[in-house]
């Protein structure tokens, strides 16, 4: 009785309050902030900031460079999500049975994205050269039509650069897609067997919608960090050749370093809206189907 | 009959299994080779390294790493990473499992709300001008306190996600015991729930410890003393001076750089995998 009576206070609200002020103040304040800030022509250097209304936007629709930014950024966000969780199921697959090697393969794979993505990309820059030597492993193999100028050639910069992130973080999906696979009962397997179910069948029937929980976990973290990508191109390319590579987060580093607070600030907005529009109903669908189960 | 048909699918799957590991083994040099091209190359000299390739250094040039260490101020950034690190990590392991403490028990709408209100933390991306404006107006922008201040402002909303999610699956009857023994919030928490939350705090310390460690947008912005770079800071700029000439010391400085965190990898394996993927798994 004594202990209903107190339940309304001995979870003291206090303790949350440290968390919340640096969250609030740090985080929040500064996202309400910018919205404000997107809206007025802040410069560096100026004294008087006045409101523009969404002139900034017009700016960011009317600009080629940044219109092209943000299309690399949808480009980038959508390869390296088919990329990463094709790869990363692959390989859970395929790690899944039972083998020798099969702990040295789980750190292999999972080695690289430990390592900073810039170190990452530096490495890449010499191997992606013209006269590199992915191309001239191609070439050995006589694989040779499949050369490119894989980080100069305008059309291709953006899936070259996508292609790194794929190596690094490959290994992360698949370890969270075999944990998604551990979590099947084997029995359904051999009931299945028992049936005489082929092996796609088993994929298709018992696997595929036994791993959607861990699909939809990897979806959601490839699209997220695909959208607000910024260390792969700035090591490989840093948005060239030309303004061939730039993405959102790149352009808002460059609107910084030029003093066009405002602008960037608004394109820091409208990344923003991009990832809450994009991922939120994601989340919601998740949870959803969560309860539902 | 049946017996042979069981040898027959036994010897299969043994072939299988050779097969699937010869191809994955192939499939790994995807993963080695380019880190073998860096560690090989740091050896190399400024000519040598340019053919980017697997041979062996003519000579192994271990100065090169000594250089590095000198011309790349690495042992700075080393000290600085470590600083920043700790701190931020320590600070919003403290908060997140304090407020998730009450988040967890308290059944009521406000911490309802307050779970989504951190939650939104770990998906929309931070407005980068606007907190330069705050730190600016605080006069602490530029420095080290600055950076701890925003890696805990960002890393709190995930890591309270964690901790809320784990806390949940504590009985509350182990803090009323404590309560009818007269102990206050504070108390229980420290005497009762952070013991049990070991597994949780080495999988947000990994969490946190990677991510801030490799991260470089944070200082990129917010370090703007070259004295305070970070690690991933440091090698950026020094490959923006050496990138042209000197591949060798470039890749000697990645090698450096990578090797603390590769290292302690190799040495963790088990906790660094599910300490970076648990995160999502629960989610």
């Amino acid at each position: 009785m004594v202990i209903m009576r107190r339940k309304g206070h001995i979870y003291s609200y206090w303790l949350i309050l440290p968390a919340l002020l640096i969250f609030g103040i740090f985080f929040i304040a500064p996202s309400i902030y910018g919205v404000i800030y997107s809206l007025t022509d802040w410069t560096i250097g100026k004294d008087k900031v006045s409101f523009i209304g969404l002139e900034n936007y017009r700016t960011i629709l009317e600009s080629e460079e940044l219109r092209l930014a943000i299309y690399n950024t949808f480009l980038y966000a959508v390869v390296v999500v088919i990329g990463k969780n094709l790869n990363g199921l692959l390989l859970a697959l395929a790690v899944n049975t039972k083998m020798k090697l099969r702990g040295y393969f789980r750190v292999i794979f999972f080695l690289p994205c430990v390592i900073s993505t810039i170190i990452i990309g530096l490495i890449f820059v010499p191997i992606l050269h013209p006269n590199g030597i992915l191309n001239e492993f191609l070439s050995t193999i006589g694989l040779g039509f499949l050369t490119q100028q894989w980080l100069v050639d305008s059309h291709i910069v953006m899936f070259s650069i996508a292609g790194v992130s794929i190596w690094q973080w490959s290994g992360y999906h698949m370890v969270v897609y075999l944990a998604g696979l551990q979590g099947i009962p084997s029995d359904y397997y051999e009931a299945a067997r028992m049936d005489g179910a082929t092996a796609w069948q088993r994929f298709r029937y018992i696997t595929f919608p036994m791993l959607a929980p861990a699909f939809n976990i990897n979806l959601l973290l490839s699209l997220i960090g695909g959208l607000k990508v910024f260390s792969e191109p700035y090591a490989l390319t840093n948005g060239g050749p030309g303004n061939a590579s730039q993405v959102i987060a790149l352009e808002v580093f460059s609107k910084f370093g030029r003093g066009q607070w405002g602008l960037g600030t608004a394109l820091n907005v409208t990344l923003a809206v991009f990832v809450s529009v994009i991922a939120v109903p994601v989340l919601y669908k998740m949870r959803k189907r969560e309860v539902d189960e | 009959m049946m017996g042979k048909t069981m040898m027959h699918r036994k010897t299969k799957d043994r072939i299988y299994r050779i097969v699937l590991q010869i191809f994955l083994v192939l499939l790994s040099l995807i993963i080695v080779v380019p880190l073998l091209i860096m560690i090989l190359g740091a050896f190399k000299n400024s000519t040598e390294v340019t053919a980017f390739d697997l041979a062996l250094p003519e000579q192994w040039l271990f100065e090169n790493f000594v250089t590095v260490f000198e011309e790349g101020n690495l042992l700075t950034a080393f000290k600085n990473s470590i600083l920043i690190t700790v701190f931020s990590t320590l600070i919003t392991i403290l908060v997140s499992s304090l407020a998730s403490f009450v988040i967890a028990r308290r059944k009521t709408k406000l911490s309802q709300f307050l779970y989504y209100f951190f939650f939104m933390g770990t998906i929309i991306p931070m407005q980068i001008m606007p907190t330069i404006r705050l730190f600016t107006v605080l006069d602490i922008y530029g420095g080290y306190l600055n950076v701890i201040i925003l890696y805990a402002a960002i890393n709190i909303p995930f890591s309270c996600f964690l901790y809320t999610g784990f806390i949940r699956g504590i009985p509350s009857i182990l803090d009323e015991s404590a309560f009818i023994e007269g102990a206050t919030t504070l108390q229980t928490y420290f005497y009762i729930i952070l013991p049990l939350l070991k597994s949780c705090n080495i999988t947000v310390l990994i969490l946190l410890f990677t991510g801030i460690w490799n991260e470089i947008n944070i200082p990129l912005y917010f370090l703007n003393d070259p004295t305070k770079r970070t690690l991933p800071l440091s090698v950026y700029q020094f490959f923006g001076a050496y990138g042209g000439s000197n591949w060798n010391l470039v890749f000697a400085d990645l090698a450096l750089a990578a090797l603390p965190v590769i290292i302690l990898f190799l040495f963790m394996q088990k906790q660094f995998i599910s300490g970076l993927t648990e995160g999502a798994v629960k989610g």
